[in-house]
């Protein structure tokens, strides 16, 4: 596909917020180019390129924002859920496809074949698939009167659990600690905030602790041991999401047991 | 007895139940209830068999006067024994909820004194749920054969999905091994759920305050191996079930040998895994690929070929189909190419509409062409040539052949045959050939064999 535009050797330099990011999509219209990369602030350095700073500008912005708004709430979501995917390179591939979009109208998006669209629905849909798989996943345990977990996603999930779980627990205070990028969502009183955390500490209660072995006794009865078969169950949870799975975590008690028997081996949540 | 005890004697009972959905019916959630319903469902764990965990699935009691030979709850099965009461079930479900383990409940129970009476707990249970608890999850619910209309009218007011189980593929095997349970006890309160949902569908449209009657449906299952049923028996009679009562899922259960009984298969017997994998893709042909069972099976051809899944099997015996061109092919069409699934096809269609679609775009697609390209045209011209040996070697299910890896310590690792892999490889393992060696064996046989078709 052409482009009503050159396509240059300069990378955009921007400051890593969506914003800013609306601000590369308005510079690349002003100056009638494309550019050949959109770093953040993490990646500027590195650059081959010589590169152009992008101020981030609200006005600019949201001029943007409201012409993607005008294509539809399609272009809104793919635009808007994969830039919260951690690839590097997502915004030149966010900025090729608000072009094509801006230029041939949102039915751009059923190109699948094209090589533009196929790496932003891809970008889009590692993010939201990441994001469903946090429907499953998550465990809440209750702390005082709300409910809290950790989470440790590849992506920027959150915003995409936001709608999900308020629906589901509507008079409840809960909060998502996001541990790969130091965000929580928190739900309190009914209304939701995004805040930077660092640390959260999980101190469950003897109730708590009891519901989890609750759990855990479920879930261990459910299994058909002539069915046995891990690598299934791998290929539906990979190992990476294990460590926020209370029910994948060893017993206490059967740890001490084994440790008892073969004092030399190292116990297996160690390794 | 403490509640951990119950929960685990009653989850033990009710594991070999394998409709695990929460699928069906689209529900937000609403101020002052707990829980909403996701259209497709929602698993939240994967046991290590593999399956999936959706809904806290127990029984209700599992102290039954009935005897069905093939159940471990059977009246004369020696095994503990325990009874939730419906408060204890109802704090459960909402625990467990809260914290996100599961979608909602799937209660089930064996006959306690009589199938009214067991009825009645069921439905207290899912009331106080409802109406107390203000639970807006999702909650599905087995009929007990035998029961009053009545209480099934009264348990589809307050589930979201019905089951009753057809438990056999047929009447001859229903009389011989579950004696105290009719075939007319089966079908008669599917009927009534099928003719009841329809009306309150159609009521919901009208009227507003009309009240939902499973929502998401009813489902079956049916134990397949313990009896001598052939898999067009079972495929027509699934066909059958959708056609007839509308279902939803029909679900088929691997007989696991659990009790000693000439009337059925030793206890050595391996749970047929694969064949059950082959009727489930079988299922998905006649649910979202168009197929009927009569394209799938014949009297000539019974049974599903172990090494093929049946759609490939399918491509295999009729090549006059083929190839198909991706640009102009109907969907339907589409769907028959081996590798193409709906939304495969879905994207391939709309993605003509604004390009020609070559193979580096179907690539891009998401295509999966290790199969398909053997199959379609691309502008005319075919997606890949191959030798009837590759094709053959595409084609092959992997699974029937698969190998995993068994822990025995930390570093002492030894091949194991899946469960799910073709009886054959199995033998050989157990006659001591070394399990990749089997896998290659088997696979090798298998391959000549087909390409020999071809
Ligand atoms: S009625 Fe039959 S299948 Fe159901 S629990 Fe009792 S013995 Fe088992």
């Amino acid at each position: 596909m052409s482009y009503t535009a050159h396509v240059t050797d300069i990378a955009y330099r921007y400051d890593g917020s969506f914003p800013g990011f609306l601000c590369c999509i308005f510079e690349s219209y002003a100056k009638k180019e494309l550019p050949a990369a959109v770093l953040p602030p993490e990646e500027g350095q590195l650059s081959l390129f010589g590169s152009r700073d992008i101020p981030t500008d609200m006005a600019r912005a949201s001029r943007v924002a409201v012409g993607l708004a005008r294509l539809g709430g399609e272009v809104r979501k793919w635009v808007y859920s994969g830039f919260l995917s951690c690839q590097s390179g997502k915004e030149l591939i966010l900025l090729r496809l608000a072009r094509r979009c801006f230029e041939q109208g949102p039915r751009v998006l059923s190109m699948l074949g094209d090589e533009d669209v196929a790496a932003a629905f891809r970008l889009m849909r590692r993010v939201r698939s990441e994001a469903a798989t946090y429907f499953e996943l998550i465990r809440f345990e209750q702390r005082g009167s709300m409910l809290g977990t950790v989470i440790h996603p590849e992506n920027q999930v959150l915003p995409l659990l936001r709608e999900h779980f308020c629906s589901r627990l509507p008079d409840e205070d809960f909060l998502i600690f996001d541990a790969t990028h130091g965000t929580v969502l928190l739900r309190q009183r009914g209304s939701v905030q995004y805040l930077a955390m660092t640390h959260y500490e999980k101190g469950p209660s003897q109730e708590e602790q009891d519901w989890q072995a609750l759990w855990k006794r479920f879930f261990k009865a459910l299994t058909i041991e002539e069915r046995r078969n891990e690598k299934l169950q791998m290929s539906h949870v990979p190992k990476r999401y294990w460590q926020d799975l209370c029910e994948m975590q060893p017993d206490e008690v059967e740890e001490q047991q084994k440790i008892l028997e073969n004092p030399c081996q190292i116990p297996s949540n160690m390794v | 007895m403490e509640l951990g005890d119950k929960l685990e004697i009653l989850a033990d009972s009710a594991k070999y139940d394998v409709a695990c959905t929460s699928s069906g019916v689209d529900r937000p959630g609403r101020h002052g209830q707990l829980g909403s319903c996701r259209l497709p469902g929602i698993c939240h764990a994967f046991t290590a068999d593999g399956r999936c965990v959706s809904l806290l699935k127990v029984l209700y009691s599992n102290v039954c006067v009935y005897d069905c030979s093939y159940c471990v709850n059977r009246r004369s099965n020696d095994r503990p024994r325990a009874t939730f009461t419906p408060r204890e079930l109802a704090e459960l479900t909402i625990g467990f909820y809260r914290r996100n383990y599961i979608e909602g409940l799937f209660l089930s129970s064996a006959v306690v004194g009589s199938p009214d009476a067991t009825m009645e707990r069921m439905i207290e249970t899912l009331r106080l749920l409802r109406e107390e608890y203000r639970f807006n999850g999702y909650i599905h619910a087995k009929t007990i054969p035998g029961a009053d209309p009545q209480l099934v009218e009264r348990l589809g007011l307050l589930a979201d999905r019905l089951s009753v189980n057809i438990e056999l593929p047929s009447e001859a095997s229903l009389t011989k091994l579950a004696p105290d349970k009719k075939r007319t006890a089966i079908l008669r309160p599917m009927g009534q759920i099928a003719a009841r949902s329809t009306q309150s569908k159609g009521e919901m449209v009208r009227y507003k305050k009309a009240q939902a009657f499973a929502p998401a449906g009813q489902s079956t299952q049916m134990i397949i191996g313990a009896s001598p049923e052939t898999d067009y028996h079972i495929m027509n009679l699934t066909e059958g079930l959708y056609k007839k009562y509308s279902l939803k899922r029909v679900f088929y259960s691997a007989y696991l040998p659990v009790v000693q009984d000439e009337r059925l298969p030793a206890l050595t017997q391996r749970p047929p895994l694969l064949r059950e994998h082959r009727l489930y893709q079988a299922d998905w042909l006649l649910r979202y690929y168009h197929f009927s069972a009569a394209e799938l099976l014949s009297r000539e051809e019974p049974n599903f070929d172990p090494y093929l899944d049946p759609k490939c099997n399918w491509a295999v015996r009729n090549p006059q189909f083929f190839p198909v061109e991706v640009n102009t092919a109907e969907e339907a069409a589409l769907l028959r190419v081996p590798g193409i699934g709906p939304k495969s096809a879905r994207r391939i269609v709309q993605a003509r509409r604004m390009q020609k679609l070559g193979m580096a775009e179907l690539k891009r697609i998401g295509v999966v062409l290790k199969r398909a390209q053997y199959f379609i045209t691309c502008n005319g011209y075919a997606a890949a040539r191959g030798t009837r040996q590759e094709i053959a070697g595409a084609l092959l299910d992997p699974h029937a052949f698969g190998v995993g890896v068994q822990q025995l310590s930390l570093d002492d690792f030894v091949p194991q045959a899946l469960p799910d892999a073709a009886p054959q490889v199995h033998q050989l393992a157990e006659q001591g050939v070394p399990v990749p060696e089997a896998a290659r064996l088997v696979r090798e046989e298998a391959l000549t064999c087909l390409t020999r078709r071809m």
